[in-house]
């Protein structure tokens, strides 16, 4: 049993080694690029958004794009997450949309006349968004992002479930059967059973 | 068999019970198959196996299955003003078949100190600590029967309570969770036991085994391997042609009559329209929560304080069974949002120890929790030094979620008159009804039990090898899914609101049974315990029926 002493020390100890790039999930067969390009094409087809300007939409399409950023794996932008915005603003979240349409008249009134949010360089977006980071309206728009990366695709989000992809998870298909990690089968190998 | 003709309202039904969940729904069949006809109110909707799904978005964030908690504020002390929370601090399924379609399904029996450890350790002084009026061997025969007729699986572990029978099914294999918890207590010198379940590993009863699709902790199963009252008792329920499951119907109160005797149920139907069904005899069990909420709603001239209230005693000694969460990650995949939650327990913290400085006692479990759905993930999971946006963040969450797990703590809670339930002057909820109001701060016991279990569950880890580890929000409940002694069991109608039989003190013909008939709260998982006590509740009420004394 170790001293409580090393016991504190470690508690808060992040390894970063753990985190190398060779972990991340790729997608086979398929570019960040050419995702990026079909999320694309299928905004301007469906034009018309149920409860967004176009504005609107684009604001809050690099507001997620900065919270779950496209980075050698897709992003938010690629998954659609922006979908997921404008049903849910206009169905369950309806009663929500005016707090969104005041953020986002907040966050563009900051900015100088000219530009909006969504115009602004990646660097700028994540400065402005660091000043308003503490705000309901960003917690709001941070949980409306991770909703509609990781939600069923049925709500607008999670395209080609690549919310689901980015994180190993292999959503709602399994009647799993074992070994289902490392740890089980390294002890019971591929019967992964103890009877 | 869902389509039994309804019962007319205007001619009395042997019983009426308020509720479908765990105490329900088995009082329901016991009745039922009996002889006696019975009506079974449930606020929610009739949903059936095949309306489950996997939608976590629906499911764990817009509360589809919790149905409407509207009217419940939460307040630590009575000088605090109760307030709405984003989360109910009741937190229960309304559907048939209650908050048993979409528990997690640890099932651990009681054991024979729980009943009595009052006298075994002395008065609290400050609590309502006490010893149940009935033993562990008066319920283990009741334990065994939710065993067999529910279906449980399991090992036994080597310091659980005496069984008569064998589990009928043996436990859900280890996961990766699991192997790092027994990897863990064989360093500190502590025994991982397997998990029982209310979730079928083998084919039981007519039912199908678990498929091990991973949605078990707050969904509803869509195959009915989970062991609800929907899947095991309510079916047998309506076959016997004597029950009808009135869903969406929403009582507001149980009418008296003349010689102070229950004589009548009224509810809100699905439309809103104010409903009243005769009965000659009601049996509560609404919950912990709306149990106490419905006998204080149903005060009269005669019962000024509320129905079964002469004591006092209907709403207090509210426990929830106090927690501790210790996230880990490891350096290889888990993959543990497949398959149950639990496969390996600690309960070598069970028994309360002197040397320790405070009362109580509870287990150590090991569980994807945070990492069984990537929503929850990501909004509960993270490690505390990660930024909550952008790339690094977003590669946290990539790296982890495969990768992390947590060992959970359940502890006792002691029953205090100040953690209570009462009727919120100002709040109603969408029926109209008072709502439900909250009041509740762990006793300091309690949360010393907690941090001692999380100061095993962070060695644990370490033992484990978990290459990060640290505790979550741990604290002061501000809720609680376990809603436990709001209407407790005794010999004395002065401190208690129900005899040893479930039959309330102050009125014949109103029993009480679900999680407000415990006297202490177990230490960790009580729905095995509203289980068996719902089969003897149901022995006792046939007992009295048949000799005339209802």
């Amino acid at each position: 049993m170790n001293n409580n002493n090393e016991l504190s020390r470690r508690r808060f100890l992040f390894s970063a080694s753990a985190l190398t790039a060779s972990t991340f999930v790729r997608l086979t067969g398929t570019s960040v690029a050419a995702i990026a390009q079909a999320a694309c094409s299928a905004k301007e087809s469906s034009a018309a958004f149920r409860s967004l300007s176009a504005e609107e939409a684009a604001d809050i399409e690099a507001v997620a794009a900065r919270i779950i950023p496209t980075t050698e794996t897709p992003g938010a932008t690629e998954a659609g997450v922006v979908y997921f915005f404008d049903n849910a603003l206009a169905a369950d979240m309806n009663v929500r949309l005016d707090e969104v349409r005041a953020g986002l008249a907040r966050l563009n009134a900051a900015i100088g006349k000219d530009l909006r949010f969504a115009e602004l360089s990646p660097g700028a977006q994540d400065a402005r968004l660091r000043e308003i980071e503490d705000s309901e309206f960003f917690g709001l728009m941070r949980e409306m992002t991770i909703f509609g990366f990781f939600a069923m695709s049925k709500y607008g989000g999670n395209r080609d479930h690549l919310g689901w992809q980015l994180v190993g998870f292999e959503g709602h298909n399994g009647a799993w059967e074992y070994p289902f990690g490392h740890y089980d089968e390294e002890v019971y190998g591929g019967a992964g059973d103890v009877e | 068999m869902s389509n039994n003709p309804p019962f007319d309202l205007r001619e009395p039904v042997d019983f009426a019970i308020v509720g479908s969940g765990s105490a329900g729904g088995i009082l329901a069949k016991e009745l039922s198959t009996a002889g006696f006809s019975v009506v079974v109110f449930e606020q929610g909707p009739y949903r059936k196996a095949a309306d489950f799904g996997h939608d976590e978005l629906s499911t764990l964030f817009r509360y589809e299955l919790n149905g409407d908690l509207s009217g419940q504020t939460f307040r630590h002390t009575a000088d605090q003003s109760a307030t709405a929370r984003p989360q109910p601090p009741a937190e229960y399924a309304q559907t048939v078949g209650g908050s048993s379609t979409h528990f997690t399904g640890n099932f651990w029996r009681f054991r024979e100190i729980d009943f009595k450890e009052r006298s075994v350790l002395g008065p609290i002084s400050g609590t309502n600590f006490a010893d149940w009026p009935i033993s562990y061997d008066e319920l283990e025969p009741y334990y065994t029967r939710v065993d067999w007729e529910i279906g449980v699986s399991g090992a036994p572990g080597p310091n659980d309570a005496p069984r008569s029978r064998p589990f009928p099914m043996p436990p859900m294999p280890i996961k990766s969770s699991g192997v790092l918890l027994e990897r863990g207590a064989k360093k500190l010198g502590l025994t991982a036991q397997p998990e029982p379940h209310a979730i079928l590993t083998r084919p039981h009863n007519g039912r199908p085994a678990c498929i091990r699709c991973g949605y078990c902790m707050w969904f509803g199963c869509e195959v009915g391997a989970k062991s609800s009252t929907l899947a095991a008792m309510i079916p047998l329920a309506e076959a016997s042609g004597n029950c009808e499951i009135r869903a969406e119907s929403a009582v507001f109160r149980i009418e008296t009559d003349k010689q102070g005797r229950a004589s009548e149920v009224l509810y809100y139907d699905a439309a809103g329209n104010e409903r009243a069904q005769k009965a000659r005899a009601v049996v509560v069990c609404a919950n912990g929560a709306e149990t106490p909420r419905l006998l204080l709603m149903s005060a009269s001239d005669r019962h000024p304080d509320g129905l079964a209230n002469s004591s006092g005693f209907v709403g207090r000694n509210l426990m929830f069974n106090a927690h501790c969460v210790v996230n880990a990650i490891f350096e290889q995949p888990l993959n543990d949002y497949k398959g149950v939650q639990v496969t390996r327990i600690i309960h070598d913290f069970y028994d309360n120890d002197e040397s320790r400085g405070f009362y109580g006692g509870g287990g150590i479990d090991a569980r994807p929790l945070w990492s069984a759905t990537p929503i929850l993930h990501s909004l509960m999971g993270m490690p505390p030094d990660v930024p909550s946006w952008g790339a690094a963040w977003k590669d946290t969450i990539a790296h982890n979620f495969t990768r992390q797990m947590s060992f959970v703590g359940s502890t006792t809670s002691l029953a205090q008159d100040s953690n209570n339930i009462t009727l919120d002057p100002v709040a109603t909820d969408r029926w109209g009804r008072p709502g439900l109001r909250v009041t509740y701060l762990d006793h300091d016991d309690d949360l010393a039990m907690a941090e001692f279990l999380e100061d095993r569950a962070l060695e644990l880890a370490d033992a484990a090898g978990a290459l990060q580890y640290w505790p979550f929000e741990n604290g002061p409940s501000k809720g609680g899914a376990h809603l436990l002694g709001t209407c407790r069991m005794g010999d004395d109608p002065n401190t208690s609101v129900i005899d040893r039989d479930h039959r309330s003190h102050d009125v014949p013909n109103l029993f009480i049974c679900d999680g407000s008939s415990f006297v202490t709260s177990g230490r960790g998982q009580p729905t095995m315990t509203i289980m068996a006590l719902a089969f003897r509740a149901a022995d006792k009420i046939k007992a009295a029926a048949a000799a005339g004394t209802i």
